[in-house]
């Protein structure tokens, strides 16, 4: 017996809002994108005919093609990064730090920044990169370099900078989840039978944290996949990636080509997430 | 090299990666705030020629072209709407999951699905739908929608999460006694699940305030405030950025401490009930 009962009419009711809103702002709109990318004709109405031609237009330019290779490029780049460093974290400050009044402020260290807005924080980065900026002003006067490097500001590195600061969360908090849940039992169990620590990690910590590691892959996937505004904001316009792209068609008036680079877009990430879960089982992380 | 010599060679190499990625970390949000305080001749970048606040007094008696308080106050009233209507329904939703209805599963992969579309085609889409419908871009309006459709997500696997520690035993003790469902729910369940309302509710809050992919296909010409910087970005890069940048992350903070301070007092009021 609870406040509400099992498959009773209530739950429905109070599920109907909830559900509405979501299809209404979500699910409709992004179907309506597919839709759309098949328009043909000239007026852009509901009455066009259906056609693969604005599909044949962006595979037909060269420019367009290698833009997908090199966001997944870059997302792959991203990925590595944020998933090495993240899990080092997670695993410090799981496993390696026993000061519990350190471990939380390190945690609050680490998360903070999460809550604050994501475009401010890329915008900190400009004062850090640019020519006159931070990171070449320690360089000089370290003595590492004569002149002012240029590779930061408008340029890939300087986006993945920025990215790695704002996505190494994503990755490490899964897998933070997961070592939580392994009892330390299983560890001292391992000790026992003689195994050196190197063996316990990669034969029982690493495995019962695969499920952590694929889900924060999944998210830096997605976030940098999407991530127009830090690339617009640190590589100003003369970096673009793909979700850049669907931006510059909007702006340019050409919905159709917008909608059609929307769904390469969309066509990646629900790849990349259908990979994921051959790996592992979402739904058994609740468990 | 015996293990444990090993084991604390990976320990000390581990913090200082830590640490070091957290001063990576941590150090734009800090450069940002220092050079939001530099003098009226300093630029955007070291020196700082001096310490002022000239450049937040600019942000306030800013000219009508890049004057943030308008966006500012749209940002504000959005955020607290989106906070509102993120509870509401997050608590209906969570509490309908108890329910275990027909098609409970497919319920919970739509609101996941909130989380995982990106902000980039929702807004599109959005966008595309108002287009098509004839219905003008608003920042209460469209945008509005889009941005519950992404904090509500949020809001509603914290409350999910609570419930699942939820002794349902309690309520079961107050049914047998003779009350009815919806003044258990009110006067047992809601008091207990109260710091998930209150983390729904700052998400719904945070979320809003901060978002920009979303705005920027939704809001038509009266501007939130992100969108209301961004612009300013592509114009020029002045200190009075950092100056609003610092404003915006402190106002974060305080939200925060509110509501960890509040969970605190809820935690201690109920120990001694």
């Amino acid at each position: 017996m609870s406040t509400i009962r099992a498959r009773s009419p209530a739950a429905y009711w109070l599920a109907l809002p909830a559900a509405l809103w979501m299809i209404g702002a979500v699910v409709v709109p992004v179907l309506l994108i597919l839709w759309v990318s098949f328009w043909g004709g000239r007026a852009f109405s509901p009455a066009s005919p259906l056609t693969f031609d604005n599909y044949a237009r962006f595979f037909g330019n060269r420019t367009y093609l290698a833009l997908i290779g090199q966001t997944l490029l870059h997302a792959a780049t991203l990925m590595a990064i944020c998933g090495v460093l993240g899990y080092c974290i997670a695993y410090f400050l799981m496993v390696k730090l026993r000061n519990a009044p350190l471990r939380t402020a390190l945690f609050l260290a680490f998360i903070i920044p999460f809550w604050t807005s994501a475009l401010i924080r890329a915008i900190a980065w400009v004062p850090f990169l640019g020519v006159n900026g931070v990171i070449n002003r320690a360089l000089l006067a370290l003595g590492i370099t004569d002149a002012p490097v240029e590779i930061f500001l408008y340029s890939r590195t300087g986006i993945s900078m920025a990215q790695v600061s704002l996505y190494t969360l994503m990755a490490s908090g899964p897998v933070v989840y997961m070592l939580a849940q392994i009892a330390p039992a299983l560890r001292e169990a391992a000790m026992t039978l003689k195994a050196p620590p190197g063996v316990v990690f990669r034969r029982v910590i690493f495995p019962l944290t695969l499920p952590g590691v694929v889900i924060g892959q999944v998210l830096v996937f997605l976030n940098v996949m999407a991530d127009f505004a830090t690339v617009q904001t640190i590589g100003g316009n003369k970096i673009a990636l793909l979700s850049n792209l669907i931006l510059n068609f909007y702006e340019g008036a050409q919905l159709r080509a917008a909608a059609v680079v929307s769904v390469i877009l969309m066509a990646c990430m629900l790849i990349g997430v259908v990979a994921a879960m051959r790996v592992v089982d979402i739904r058994k992380l609740g468990g | 090299m015996g293990w444990r010599t090993r084991s604390r060679l990976t320990s000390w190499l581990l913090g200082t990666l830590t640490i070091g990625f957290l001063l990576y970390q941590w150090m734009p949000i800090a450069t940002l705030s220092l050079l939001s305080f530099s003098g009226p001749t300093g630029g955007t970048t070291f020196p700082m020629n001096g310490v002022s606040l000239h450049w937040y007094r600019e942000l306030w008696e800013a000219s009508i072209m890049s004057d943030f308080k308008p966006p500012l106050l749209r940002s504000a009233l959005l955020a607290l709407a989106c906070s509102v209507t993120t509870t509401i329904l997050a608590v209906t939703a969570a509490q309908a999951m108890r329910g275990r209805f027909r098609g409970h599963n497919a319920f919970f992969y739509l609101l996941l699905l909130g989380i995982m579309a990106p902000g980039l085609l929702v807004g599109f889409g959005v966008a595309l739908t108002a287009r098509l419908l004839g219905i003008e871009p608003a920042w209460d309006g469209t945008a509005f929608l889009v941005h519950v459709s992404w904090t509500l997500p949020f809001g509603f696997m914290t409350m999910l999460a609570i419930f699942n520690r939820f002794d349902a035993r309690i309520e079961e003790a107050a049914l047998t006694l003779g009350a009815t469902r919806w003044v258990a729910f009110r006067r047992i369940t809601l008091p207990i699940v109260l710091p998930g309302v209150i983390g729904a509710a700052l998400f719904g809050f945070s979320l809003s305030y901060d978002e920009f992919a979303r705005s920027l296909f939704t809001t038509g010409s009266d501007v939130t405030l992100p969108l209301a910087v961004m612009a300013q970005l592509d114009r020029q890069l002045t200190p009075e950025l950092y100056a609003i940048g610092t404003a915006t992350t402190v106002t974060s903070f305080v939200a925060i401490l509110a509501c960890t301070a509040s969970l605190a007092l809820i935690r201690r009021s109920m120990r001694r009930g």
